[in-house]
């Protein structure tokens, strides 16, 4: 039972790790979390979802007609809740009030639009098991577990290797030093919330077809926020170990301790690590960054 | 037809809360009030009760009323959440001066509703709202304005456990239920009395909270558990997405559920996972009395009627019997004509309201099976006691 629920927690933790990604890219940078995240993977899941359904699209395309909308939502989203605070230097604070209003928008307009139902994406997978020494793995689970592997090699590959990816970790340390250097603070901006949405839009497109698509499925992120504020905000490699910590912490409450004290044991323990270590399992203390 | 409603309905919240409250005219009509989830997760029935209460009145109206006076319902949106139902409840009351409220759909949000209705002495009627302390709170007192057209949670838990015991010859339980549901702990408690009463054996108790959507952990425990029957008490939701994930860990017992479950959405989401299981509810949809009202409500809203539109259509019914006696549009007067209400007969079954617990007495559960991707009544249970 113990290698069961190790491969339970794995596959929570994948969707998480996905999630709290994006939440860490636009924190490093922006020093802000950006709260309508969730609303970016909601409508990535709702684009997927119509993308199978509607436009009858194989997987594959699906996919990045998912990532390129939620990606290009999230830039939209900048430039109109976010970008205006910039210019002129507005407290994290009133970013993260914009956000939430974004969110609580978002939310809204979707139930009025699509209608509040609950969708559930076509079986693309066969949903039988692999059985392996009495242990169910998931075909789905795989993929997902496949899918975001390759996702965080991707981005990583691109934020370390490349020389977009060079302007970004330089702005995390410095806007203003960087942008003296000759980069383009808007042309940063822009690409970090489009990959952060196109993270958000994979997410949304695994999480729909491994749960279910609704107007309010964002809300789930916060875990993921917690994870990645877990790890270390900021931190890629952090989003995603608190990811798979927060996964697996979640999977043995309610394995060995209780299933309805679950949360209650899980975040203690979350809150207990970042009183011990404020920065996250990963991260560097930063004080102005709160 | 439903995003038009929803955004009138939008509109029509704009323009109360401006200040212009409608002021009371003359008496003519009588006005009923609506509380229930438009919106949200449980959306999908309280769109259904309400649906199933507008098309009773349409039809009442049509007959010429109640007491010779037409009937005006004002519905609003409570989002599912207990503190908005609060809000539209006080509204309800206090601004739109109701004779009567129907809803809501949940045990949760009728206990939160029902000291507002004895504070402003007006009458509640629930649809589906089954856990005892909803009329009840606690042993020996009453919400004297509150009242149920549904049996309640004792004797679904009841039936459960019989119907498991005798008719599937199930000896080990395992269930799985909602936390944070007053429902669904309330069903669990009496399925678990009543079944170790039996004889039963419970070999795994298992909590979730409302909004998860992964119950892996849970689950895997139950497989080890390895029960003849899987109980599970919660909304349809939560039970396709348990129901799938139970199939993928490779339990294939028989699952168990309660009036959560009746929904088209059900089936879609949970598809053959839920196949081959049973569920307790409170009516037929395709019971011979409902034939003539569900075509009008295909007709009316170009979709097919959910058990909560009959439960709006029932409740709608026992208030119009409740005005008839009391011969007075008056929410004080009904109230007192709904404690002694006997012999309405509804879709459901016959309500007689018990004056000692506000539950109707004498309605009786139904079985229903899943198969081939329909709800097929199975059997009838003795009535409530």
């Amino acid at each position: 039972m113990i290698l069961q629920q190790i491969i339970n927690g794995i596959s929570i933790g994948a969707v998480y790790a996905l999630i709290a990604v994006g939440y860490s890219l636009v924190y490093s940078v922006l020093n802000f979390s950006n709260f309508a995240h969730g609303e970016i993977l909601m409508i990535g899941s709702y684009i997927g979802f119509y993308a199978l359904t509607k436009l009858g699209m194989p997987f594959w395309a699906a996919i990045a007609l998912s990532v390129i909308g939620a990606g290009l939502v999230a830039v939209a989203l900048e430039k109109i809740g976010y970008r205006p605070l910039r210019l002129r230097l507005a407290p994290s604070l009133y970013f993260m009030i914009s956000a939430m209003g974004l969110s609580i928008f978002l939310q809204n307009f979707t139930i009025v639009t699509i209608g509040p139902n609950f969708r559930t994406y076509p079986d693309i997978f066969s949903t039988t098991p692999i059985e392996i020494f009495g242990l169910n793995i998931g075909r789905l689970d795989l993929i997902i577990f496949a899918i975001t592997a390759i996702s965080l090699v991707l981005l990583t590959w691109f934020i370390y290797k490349s020389k977009f990816g060079n302007a970004i970790r330089a702005a995390s340390y410095n806007m203003r030093v960087a942008s003296l250097m000759g980069i383009n603070p808007d042309l940063i901006v822009s690409i970090v919330f489009m990959l952060a949405g196109a993270t958000a839009g994979i997410g949304g497109i695994l999480f729909g077809m491994k749960y279910t698509v609704y107007p309010w499925m964002g809300v789930l992120t916060i875990k993921a926020f917690i994870a990645a504020v877990v790890g270390g905000l900021g931190s890629l490699p952090g989003a995603v170990l608190g990811a798979f910590v927060l996964g697996i912490t979640e999977t043995f409450t309610a394995a060995y301790i209780s299933s309805a004290f679950r949360d209650l044991f899980s975040f203690a323990l979350m809150i207990l690590i970042i009183v011990i270590r404020p920065g996250g399992l990963l991260g560097v203390v930063a004080t102005e960054k709160a | 037809m439903k995003k038009v409603l929803v955004v009138f309905l939008v509109v029509l919240m704009m323009a109360l809360s401006t200040g212009c409250a409608p002021k009371e005219t003359a008496s003519d009509t009588i006005k009923v009030g609506f509380v229930g989830a438009l919106s949200g997760d449980q959306a999908v029935w309280g769109q259904a009760d309400r649906d199933g209460l507008m098309l009773t009145v349409e039809q009442i109206n049509a007959d010429g009323g109640i007491l010779g006076k037409q009937v005006e319902v004002i519905a609003y949106d409570d989002k599912g959440d207990q503190l908005e139902s609060v809000n539209v409840t006080k509204r309800l009351i206090n601004e739109d001066k109701v004779v009567a409220i129907i809803g809501t759909n949940s045990s949760g949000r009728n206990i939160a509703m029902a000291p507002v209705a004895e504070e402003g002495k007006v009458p509640v009627i629930s649809t589906f709202a089954t856990n005892p302390r909803v009329t009840v709170p606690e042993e020996g007192t009453l919400m004297k304005y509150t009242y149920r057209v549904c049996f309640i949670d004792p004797y679904s838990g009841e039936v459960t456990a019989n119907f498991a015991w005798n008719d599937l010859g199930a000896k080990k339980a395992a269930i799985l239920y909602e936390i944070s549901s007053d429902y669904s702990t309330g069903v669990r408690d009496f399925f678990t009395k009543a079944w170790t009463d039996l004889g039963g054996e419970i070999v795994a108790d298992e909590a979730f909270k409302t909004g998860d959507v992964d119950f892996r952990p849970q689950l895997t425990r139950i497989k080890e558990a390895n029960p003849d029957v899987l109980v599970m008490p919660f909304l349809y939701k939560e039970v396709a997405l348990s129901a799938k994930q139970a199939r993928d860990l490779g339990i294939d017992v028989t699952m168990l559920g309660g009036d959560g479950w009746p929904s088209s959405a059900l089936l879609e989401m949970a598809a053959d996972a839920v196949e081959g299981s049973y569920f307790i509810n409170h009516g037929d949809v395709d019971a011979p009395n409902v034939k003539d009202f569900r075509a009008a409500y295909n007709e009316k809203y170009n979709k097919d009627i959910e058990i909560n539109s009959i439960m709006g259509h029932d409740a709608m019914m026992m208030l119009k019997a409740a005005i008839e006696k009391a011969g007075v549009a008056d929410p004080v007067a009904v109230r007192d004509a709904l404690e002694t209400l006997q012999g309405v007969e509804v879709f459901t079954g016959v309500i007689n309201v018990d004056p000692e617990t506000h539950n109707p007495i004498g309605k009786a559960a139904s079985i229903i099976k899943i198969e081939d991707g329909q709800f097929k009544f199975f059997k009838q249970f003795a009535p409530m006691k």
